[in-house]
């Protein structure tokens, strides 16, 4: 081999490996700046793919499009009323906690944000959001949508107003789980290759005797301090018995593949 | 040569940029055109070690910048099995050997004969996924590979390697431009036959 090129080899082993022993910290300061430095890129990017999306998304289904808006226009009229008659109630029961001293007070505050773009990297189910620092959300906030648990804020883009969301359905994603009716608490995460579609998500560590039926619900427990309780994750799709544990195959609540307006939950009651 | 290897740097650069464009084909198996990857298998097989390794460098530290995911947080208490994510750099290796791979069929590009590197892009952008998904699997533990991960990966390489025609006439009116050569030895036979 030629000295240059040994040289060469040589430094860039020597690169790779100092890389290899940076702290979380200094990449994600990285991270900031390569994002930083996209961002009017990553901006029209995603505005480009929104639009793709929409076009495809209106041209093959505009009636049923139609039949749906006057479906959510009817919807909305009915929640209005209902949120104002909640409010009230809201106030009325504040009053009486406050007449009854209780210390804590109930809030459960959530920022709405639409997805902008869809999987952005090859192997990790992520989306991204069009809200960020600027509307007070921070990492391992979780993202909700009317049907259940989507994922947790993984990445916040500095001063770009938007974030990543790390999907349940990706194998780091895990989940305390608890299954209604039953004592059984396990971890929820996503399957590793598992991409297509809705794909089902893995309920580990149950006890060995779980008795567990296909169509009983999965929530959330509420421990390890980054999901509320109570969260509806999915259903039971099938339980597999192993030597030392249980495990079961859930079927998400959320259809991930249809994705369009989550929450971020900001604070909640425990 | 300075100048022409220079601009491949910018090239790649740019293909970071051009990359934020291409989303992923939820329709063919959440494919998508791996167009850094493209860019610096192309680049790699028209340059010599040194400059490929650079280019790798650049082109896995932005990649890993692109990809890395966040620390994995919770009480550890709790998530007592937490996954194990990608060490920062790792990126860097691949691009650096998927380099070498093409490096290996230089002698055939120097003859005029690019459209074995096009092939043989395909097959490195399928090798450098398969790899990568080896490797995530060789951290996690469990190996798992199902029929989508395979169609995914095919259909990326498939994909990916539909454009690189289109790389290689970039760089060829590049190398022109820079009044370099990047295949002297079709050049020499030209100007014999001639």
């Amino acid at each position: 081999m030629k000295p240059l090129n040994l040289t060469a080899l040589l430094l860039f082993l020597g690169g790779a490996v100092w890389l290899f022993t940076q702290s979380e910290r200094a990449v994600r300061e990285v991270q900031d700046l390569y994002f930083s430095a996209m961002s009017p890129f990553l901006k029209s990017g995603s505005k480009m793919e929104t639009q793709a999306r929409a076009f495809l998304h209106e041209t093959r289904h505009s009636k049923e499009l139609e039949v749906e808006l006057e479906t959510v226009r009817g919807e909305l009229g009915r929640l209005r009323i209902i949120e104002s008659r909640y409010r009230e109630l809201e106030l009325e029961n504040e009053r009486f906690r406050h007449a009854l001293d209780y210390k804590k007070a109930t809030h459960f505050d959530v920022v709405p944000a639409q997805v902008i773009r869809r999987q952005p990297t090859t192997w990790w189910q992520t989306v991204d959001i069009d809200a960020g620092q600027e509307r007070g959300i921070g990492t391992q906030l979780a993202v909700l949508s009317n049907e259940g648990l989507v994922g947790k804020i993984d990445r916040i883009y500095k001063d770009q107003n938007r974030s990543s969301v790390l999907l349940l359905t990706d194998e780091k994603c895990q989940v305390s789980a608890r299954v209604e009716g039953s004592p059984e608490v396990g971890i929820l995460s996503g399957q590793r290759g598992r991409f297509d579609g809705n794909p089902l998500l893995r309920l580990r560590f149950l006890s060995i005797d779980a008795a567990l039926r296909p169509g009983l619900r999965v929530f959330t427990t509420g421990r390890g301090g980054i999901f509320q309780p109570n969260i509806l994750l999915g259903t039971i799709d099938s339980v597999e018995k192993g030597a030392l544990d249980s495990e079961a195959l859930v079927r998400p609540s959320v259809n991930f593949a249809d994705l369009g307006t989550v929450f971020v939950v900001l604070s909640a009651d425990p | 040569m300075i100048r022409y290897s220079f601009i491949t740097i910018l090239l790649l650069l740019a293909s970071f940029v051009v990359q934020q464009f291409l989303p992923a084909f939820t329709g063919m198996h959440q494919s998508r055109i791996m167009l850094i990857q493209l860019v610096f298998l192309c680049s790699a097989v028209t340059v010599g070690p040194p400059t490929m390794l650079l280019l790798a460098f650049i082109g896995g530290f932005f990649w890993d910048a692109h990809c890395a995911l966040g620390p994995h947080g919770g009480a550890p208490e709790v998530y007592t099995q937490q996954v194990e994510s990608l060490r920062f750099g790792y990126s860097i290796l691949l691009f650096g050997a998927m380099g070498f791979l093409m490096q290996g069929i230089q002698p055939l590009f120097k003859q005029g004969k690019w459209q074995f590197s096009a092939f043989l892009s395909g097959i490195a952008i399928f090798l450098y996924l398969a790899a990568e998904y080896a490797i995530i699997n060789f951290i996690r533990g469990d190996f798992m590979l199902s029929k989508a991960t395979v169609m995914q990966m095919l259909f990326t390489s498939l994909l990916t390697m539909l454009f690189s025609p289109l790389v290689f006439w970039l760089l060829f009116h590049i190398a022109k431009t820079c009044d370099h050569s990047i295949n002297p030895d079709a050049r020499r036979k030209r100007r014999l036959a001639r």
